[in-house]
């Protein structure tokens, strides 16, 4: 099932140099740390810092009162409910790629990437608790490490590395994230009510699609989250009050003569 | 190129000269569901799937099955064809189990709540944050009162794990869910016999005579005994009638369907006994030999019981009455079976000793083809054990209901809230009584909701039931295949010992029952001061199984628990027969079950110190081991005397009458014309409360719309789909109406397992109503398809408690409702009951117990009885 939609994956113009490498990887660890468990105190004093939150608002991303303008103890405590809500407890969404393309947790996502890990040479160390491979916040930290070690690789001049890694995120992409972060990011931006998921889903959907751009993969996201377009929005190209044919009632004008 | 110039007509002509040859050729294929029970196969690579033997547990038939586990996923389950009750089959529910482990809507952490009770708010915590805290309440709970510590468990096949925590705790208020369940049936038979279930030999009946058991899909023991049914019905053309109030899929499988009024199936049973005495049909050798009354008391004893009366009563005609008992009784061999019909009313313990008089008057007992006792199997306890707690609880030991040795759980709300016992900490293990218990949120939300009467709750499950949106700690249980469980049940005539084993690893941060409560204890007596730690010395589920399973005689030798882990069951008694589907030994004749139990000679050792009493009791150390009839020493029955007390004198020492009688429900006597009853029942495909998140089953069965008869819906000018209002005393719901010929006229019927308010969003449908509630699932076309709109009505919030006096059941299909066209302001689903109103329900139910003011009045042929104050009190505690 996993790979019936379509995938395309082309070669990338350009390489990119080690401090572009490990600026992604921060990002990817920075979303990393809003899924893998409840953000913590460091963790959230380090965004709410003046030039993080400047440089998020740069991008675009508008983080309310109820992020900034709190204690960080009380925020610490309002997004670990936030969390619960939205991920652990039942009803939620939880950030599982098992549960969001399959409807269930532990298929074939997890034994996948589970053995892609193990493939690259990692293995999942016991955090607070116990996660499932894949798990958003894990699958963000592999691909994090993954180009750690391509820009290692890059300052080494270790080339074949090189590529191979770039290989390794790129396929990852077609796998795994592409199939369902930008999906599960619209649902959970419409899901929470708070402002700092709301900013983060945010943040997670347009980096997917900029790395998913640079990377030059073209993968169709299924998660069920995806957007859907209200009817009213639909702009038709045609009447669809004109007879189409005249088979029909519908195409029988009103002195019962065909159109 | 060939050319044959051969007709079709040729070619039969040809084919009949040829059959011999065709049939001496070599058949090298074979269907494969026949062949490849116990393998399975990936159906792309061909690859055998590994097979691991568990014991089923959807419902509580406890079927073996084998989970087939594919790149570290269960893929697949069936049936054990080691399984000699099983016989490679499971039921729908059976066959869905593996969405337990992988529901997304599983709880997975420990969770505290965070909000107010209910609010929906929480955190999630580590084990060690929640044991420290429960370690807490626990520690100061022991210091005022062990017995404010209250576990109350639904389902637990725990092994004797949960009696051990509490023991350990010294805790005797432990409540389970029996009265909801059949406490009455157990109580009906177990002072008459000893065991408090029979296992009726369908296979080889001829007769058999079905009282309120819906047995082909959802009463004990289904799955194994429909089979039975069915072997019987086919191969031996045995006769099944069924007195039901519903056409249920065994009612319409039945040779006779036959109506009866709800609580009345004891008349038509003691008029049925009627009729053989009256006739001298009974078997006079087995009631003289086996039981302690005489023919002639019995047949005295049953004069009052006519046809005539009975059809009053319950509505069966007299003639039918007549015809069936002469049936009965000259067919042999013949057998009843009952479930929660009879035995779910006020006074359900005398109709089913009513039931049971059957096959005892007509000697059908512990005969092939008639009523046997149950066999079962134990299993040692892993030792130390702790002792039974110092000082028994009130409301696990109700002085009111002496005679309910199985208790009187669903009364708990009410003796909680009246201050009988306070309660510091409540545990509830797999049991939802907000849910499955009569009064449903507006009894047991209540309770819950209120701090001053359950200052701290823990709530162990999977998921997220309407019970544990109202805890205070959440401990994630594991689904059941994901534990270590030993298992035994007397679901055939043939006796096992089996095992329930982890097929994956638990998700998540589950834990298993025995390893959460280990760990509370470990937490509470770190360094083993206390005296706990010792009781909780094991390592893991497999290590304790070890202790369970390592020395039981015979087992022992075939290689203890590693022969369970690779069987799943033991003795394997035979091989399944894939032509007839049935167990046979190496010579191909089906294996055949031990029969007259009772009349097991005792041997020369076992008599060794015995005395032989007067009345036949072989007594030794103080206690009946036998009995001896006809210069013979056999086992007999297992009760006080070894024999069949027709007359249950315990009964009558609270003024209950000790010979079979039957009571009419006195509200079902003044009913008014447009007044019905209402009667709940289990379907198919899904259990109480906790399949209706398993998209397998929730997609085949989802609603469940009232039915009605169509001469009342005519009367009431409802029709098939129409909105309507059920309102009984205590409160009203607003459903559909399923109008048919299938019920009777006045009864009301709605199925339980739906109308869930919690526990995921597939069994509330949220996924349709709420944002956060989407699915993904778009490579899972099931859940991507989810059709329907319609989640059902509950019914239980307007069931008020009834309390059998006897037995301590819950009267469940005794309520009296008024069945109207819905209101403009009624919506579907619209649920509405009173807490005041039940506690008037829970008053009047209490007058009728034995210390209750309409007692007496109940029963005028005990007016010798000496009263309440003449009772000797004896030691409480359960069977
Ligand atoms: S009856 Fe069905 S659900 Fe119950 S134990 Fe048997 S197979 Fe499992």
């Amino acid at each position: 099932m996993q790979n019936q939609n379509a995938v395309l994956i082309e070669p990338m113009e350009d390489s990119l140099s080690p401090l572009e490498l490990r600026a992604r990887a921060g990002y990817y660890q920075l979303l990393a740390g809003a899924f893998a468990e409840e953000p913590g105190c460091d963790y959230l004093a380090a965004l709410r810092a003046p030039e993080a939150m400047a440089a998020l608002v740069d991008l675009g991303f508008q983080f309310d009162a109820d992020f900034t303008g709190v204690p960080l103890d009380e925020l610490q405590d309002t997004l670990a409910c936030e969390y619960a809500t939205l991920f652990t407890t039942s009803g939620g969404c939880p950030p599982v790629e098992s549960s969001r393309l399959t409807g269930r947790f532990q298929q074939e996502p997890f034994h996948d990437v589970k053995a892609i890990y193990q493939h690259c040479g990692f293995a999942l160390q016991p955090g607070k608790f116990a996660v499932f491979e894949d798990q958003l916040g894990v699958e963000l930290s592999f691909v994090a490490a993954l180009l750690e070690n391509q820009a290692a690789a890059l300052e080494s001049g270790d080339m074949a590395t090189v590529k191979r890694l770039e290989k390794e995120v790129k396929r990852f992409w077609a796998t795994h994230l592409g199939r369902w972060v930008r999906g599960y990011a619209t649902l959970l931006a419409r899901a929470t009510e708070h402002s700092f998921y709301r900013e983060i889903a945010r943040l997670l959907r347009d980096f997917a699609e900029a790395e998913l751009a640079l990377l030059k993969v073209r993968v169709d996201d299924v998660d069920g989250g995806r957007e859907v377009v209200p009817k009213s929005e639909i702009e038709v190209l045609f009447n669809p009050d004109e007879p189409v044919c005249g088979g029909c009632e519908h195409g029988k004008t009103q002195n019962g003569a065909y159109a | 190129m060939l050319n044959f110039k051969i007709t079709r007509r040729a070619f039969l002509q040809a084919s009949a000269a040829t059959t011999a040859a065709a049939a001496a050729s070599p058949k090298l294929l074979r269907a494969m569901e026949t062949e490849l029970g116990g393998k399975d196969f990936n159906p792309v690579g061909y690859s055998e799937r590994k097979a691991i033997p568990i014991t089923c547990h959807v419902c509580n038939i406890q079927d073996g099955a084998l989970a087939y586990v594919e790149n570290g996923r269960i893929v697949k389950l069936e049936g054990n064809p080691e399984h000699v009750s099983t016989r490679g089959r499971l039921c729908a529910k059976g066959n869905s189990g593996m969405w337990y482990s992988y529901d997304p809507d599983r709880i997975l952490y420990p969770l505290k709540r965070v909000g107010a009770r209910g609010e929906g708010k929480w955190k999630r915590i580590t084990w060690d944050e929640a044991l420290t805290e429960i370690a807490q309440k626990l520690d100061a709970a022991l210091k005022q009162d062990p017995n404010s510590i209250m576990l109350k468990y639904g389902r637990n096949r725990s092994g004797g794990v949960v009696d051990r925590f509490m023991n350990t705790l010294g805790s005797a208020t432990v409540m389970n869910h029996t009265s909801v369940c059949e406490s009455s049936k157990k109580v009906g038979m177990e002072p008459t016999w000893g065991p408090d279930i029979e296992t009726p030999d369908f296979a080889n009946a001829k007769y058999i005579l079905n009282f309120g058991s819906n047995i082909m899909e959802a009463a004990y023991f289904h799955n194994p005994y429909s089979q039975r049914l069915a072997d019987g019905m086919a191969d031996n053309k045995a006769k099944l009638v069924t007195f039901d109030v519903r056409l249920s899929n065994t009612a319409g499988r039945s040779d006779e369907w036959i109506p009866v009024f709800p609580g009345t199936d004891g008349a038509v049973a003691l008029a049925l006994g009627h009729v053989i005495l009256r006739d001298d049909l009974q078997d006079s050798d087995f009631i003289e030999t086996w039981t302690n009354v005489t023919v002639a008391e019995l047949k005295e004893h049953y004069q009052q019981f006519t046809p005539e009366w009975a059809e009053k009563l319950s509505g069966v005609p007299a003639a039918t009455i007549e015809r069936i008992a002469r049936e009965f009784a000259t067919t042999k061999p013949a057998t009843t079976y009952t479930y929660r019909g009879p035995a779910k009313h006020l006074y359900g313990s005398y109709n089913e000793k009513a039931t049971m008089m059957l096959p005892i008057m007509t000697g059908n007992i512990e005969v092939r083809g008639g009523y046997c006792m149950p066999r079962g199997m134990g299993w040692p306890q892993p030792q130390p054990e702790p002792p039974k707690p110092a000082k028994p609880s009130w409301i696990a030991d109700h002085p009111d209901y002496p005679l309910a040795h199985h208790k009187v759980s669903h009364l708990t709300p009410f003796w909680i809230a009246e201050g009988k016992q306070k309660i510091n900490v409540y545990f509830s293990y797999q049991d939802n009584a907000v849910y499955t218990n009569p009064g449903s949120d507006a009894v047991w939300g209540k309770l819950y909701r209120d701090e001053k009467l359950i200052p701290f709750y823990v709530c162990m499950t999977p998921f997220m039931g309407e019970e544990a949106t109202l805890a205070d700690i959440i401990l994630p249980d594991c689904p059941y295949l994901e534990r270590w469980e030993p298992e035994s049940m007397p679901n055939s005539l043939w006796p096992w010992l089996g095992i329930r084993q982890p097929v994956i690893k638990s998700l998540g941060e589950s834990r298993e029952n025995r390893i959460m409560m280990r760990d509370i204890i470990h937490k509470l007596d770190p360094d083993g001061k206390r005296g706990m730690k010792k009781y909780w010395d094991f390592k893991d589920g497999e290590d304790y199984m070890r202790h369970h399973f390592d020395n039981v005689p015979g087992l022992k030798e075939a290689g203890g628990l590693n022969f369970l882990k690779k069987h799943g069951v033991w003795p394997i008694y035979g091989k399944l027969d894939p032509a007839t589907g049935k167990i046979v030994d190496k010579t191909g004749r089906e294996i055949q079950p031990e029969y007259g139990l009772h009349k097991k000679e005792l041997s020369a050792a076992d008599m060794t110190g015995a005395v032989v009493e007067k009345n036949g009791a072989i007594m030794k150390n103080g206690k009946a081991v036998g009995v001896q009839r006809k210069g013979k020493n056999y086992a007999g029955f297992p009760t006080h005397d070894r024999i069949i007390n027709v007359r249950v004198d315990e009964w009558a020492e609270y003024g209950f009458n000790p010979m079979p009688t039957f009571k009419q429900i006195p509200w079902h006597r003044t009913m008014r014309d447009d007044e019905m009853i209402l009667t709940t029942y289990k379907i198919n495909v899904h259990k109480q409360s906790r399949t209706s998140a398993v998209k397998w089953l929730a997609e085949i069965m989802h609603s469940n719309p009232v039915w009605l008869n169509t001469e009342t819906g005519k009367k009431l000018g409802i029709k098939t789909g129409d909105l309507v209002r059920v309102e009984s005393a205590v409160g009203y719901l607003v459903t559909k109406a399923y109008v048919f010929e299938g019920i009777h006229p006045k009864v009301a019927a709605i199925s339980t397992a739906f109308g869930h308010w919690a526990y995921g969003r597939l069994a509330q449908l949220k996924l349709k109503t709420e944002k956060g509630g989407a699915w993904g699932a778009q490579d899972d076309p099931d859940l991507n398809n989810v059709w329907w709109e319609d989640k059902g009505v509950h019914p239980n919030q307007i069931i008020p408690v009834v309390a059998d006096p006897i037995g301590g059941s819950q009267g469940w299909y005794d309520t009296v409702v008024k069945v109207t066209k819905a209101g403009p302001n009624d919506k579907y689903g619209d649920v509405k009951a009173s807490w005041e109103k039940h506690v008037e329900a829970f008053k009047e139910t209490m007058r009728y117990a034995y210390t209750g003011d309409l007692h007496r009045k109940m029963h005028p042929e005990m007016a010798s009885w000496g009263g309440p104050g003449s009772v000797k009190h004896k030691e409480g505690g359960g069977h």
